[in-house]
């Protein structure tokens, strides 16, 4: 048996070391000594230094065990790099482990890593999330630095935790922020995103309804105001920053990059120069719209995607247009999103979503802490994932550094 | 416009950048470009103008 039959890994740490939480790093992240090739054929280089960060991470005492598989660039939300392969889903290796961090994701649920970090500019932490069933969360915009993290669009991208549980993402989120995040004392005005469980796979809507019920709080409907034109806006903003990212190799090696983040940077090379300027002040209209709306609620609920993860090999023809609804708001508006496991369709993980406002990130990670008192779903496994089956404990089992795991 | 007179306007463009990509790439992106810019320009005739960035 292979250590790694998920392909979660790129590359493996030779000592992963034996103390501290054992933490996977999404392989557009630097960690020192270890390649970071955002699963891609041009990025190659080794950084002499942790990001922010692993560093402080590895200062809290973790161990950090290797490299993570990631969409080419973190571009992309199936995690299935034509250089790499794709990452698979432990709880059936046939379907999507998500993306763009979906190596994080099937490393957690797997039980490789305690935790793994990963990246989400439109919805990177919270697909793989729900896909495979465990929690992650999406902090508030500048939260935690992304100093060392190679950018996919500068003014979106964030780092968060995936984990087990709430529980365990706090800590880890408390000690990339720096700061302790308390959860409110006061009852929670809960938003119902009505539309997003309409339009969800009856199932999955019917498991996140179910959730609702173990959610302590009041409960109200609401809307989001300029929601069909949100994920427009997001992509006026996204596009043009990746593609001034990816300008250079645009230029001279436009064909290293795999067909489908190729096209999409190639998009934003043909919007106008204004566009950018348009999404950028058009994130204004929708904060002053978002605000007076639903300003008054402390965290709003929603399935966290609209199917369960989908064949490798029959991913919908319009994928990225059912996910853009359920993820770009908050990447717009740079809120805190926490995704918690809340049922199974087919075998397959739902995940419920809980959006929090802006710096209050500890408000969304205390409900689901919460929803996670009275449920179990998070601690459903596909996998024997005890002690036998960790990292950590089979060192004469792991590739050395400079292997790729192809 | 036909499809490829946009490709060929997109292939201009992209020469433009210093960019070269093949038929193929094109035809992979010219569909998506013709959603967006008509969504864009909606938004800029909706956006009020005095809404800051």
């Amino acid at each position: 048996m292979t250590i790694d039959p998920y392909n979660a890994f790129l590359h493996l740490a030779a000592q992963p070391g034996t103390g501290g939480p054992v933490v996977g790093v999404k392989d557009v992240i630097d960690v020192a000594g270890m390649p970071t090739t955002a699963a891609s054929r041009i990025l190659d280089r080794l950084p002499e230094q942790d990001a922010d960060c692993v560093g402080k991470l590895r200062a809290a005492g973790a161990t950090i065990a290797g490299k993570l598989n990631t969409h080419e660039f973190a571009f992309g939300a199936l995690t299935n790099s034509p250089h790499f392969g794709p990452a698979l889903n432990p709880w059936s290796t046939a379907h999507s482990c998500g993306g763009s961090s979906g190596g994080s994701g099937a490393a957690v649920a797997a039980g490789l890593v305690d935790v793994a970090l990963g990246t989400d500019t439109a919805g990177s932490i919270r697909i793989p999330s729900a896909f495979c069933g465990v929690t992650g969360i999406r902090p508030s915009a500048g939260l935690v630095s992304t100093a060392g993290v190679f950018p996919t669009a500068p003014t979106l991208d964030t780092v968060g935790p995936l984990a087990r549980s709430a529980a365990e993402c706090r800590q880890i989120l408390e000690t990339l922020a720096g700061r302790s995040l308390d959860p409110p004392a006061r009852d929670l005005r809960i938003g119902v995103v009505t539309s997003l469980f309409e339009g969800a796979d009856p199932g999955v809507a019917a498991a996140c309804e179910a959730a609702l019920r173990d959610l302590p709080g009041r409960l109200e409907p609401v809307t989001i105001p300029l929601h069909e034109e949100i994920g427009t806006i997001t992509q006026l903003i996204m596009l043009p920053e990746a593609t001034a990212v990816h300008l250079p190799w645009l230029r001279t090696r436009l064909a290293d990059y795999g067909a489908d983040v190729r096209a999409r940077l190639l998009a934003g090379l043909f919007l106008p120069q204004t566009a950018h300027a348009t999404g950028l002040r058009a994130r204004g209209w929708v904060r002053d719209q978002y605000e007076r709306a639903l300003g008054g609620y402390d965290v709003l609920v929603a399935p966290a995607m609209p199917i369960t993860a989908p064949r490798l090999d029959a991913v919908p023809p319009d994928y990225r247009l059912l996910v853009m609804p359920y993820n770009s708001p908050a990447a717009l508006l740079g809120l805190p999103v926490v995704v918690a496991p809340s049922g199974f369709v087919d075998g397959l993980p739902v995940g419920l979503a809980l959006t929090g406002r802006r710096g209050e990130d500890g408000v969304p990670l205390a409900l689901a802490q919460a929803l996670q008192e009275r449920t179990d779903w998070h601690l459903r496994s596909p996998v024997d994932s005890g002690p036998a089956n960790r990292l950590y404990t089979r060192p004469q089992q792991l590739r050395s550094e400079g292997e790729v795991n192809h | 416009m036909s499809e490829s007179s946009a490709i060929e306007r997109l292939r201009e463009a992209a020469a433009e950048q210093g960019v070269s990509p093949t038929n193929e790439d094109l035809e992979a992106t010219v569909d998506f470009v013709a959603r967006i810019l008509p969504a864009l320009e909606e938004i800029e005739r909706r956006l009020p103008p005095e809404t800051p960035a």
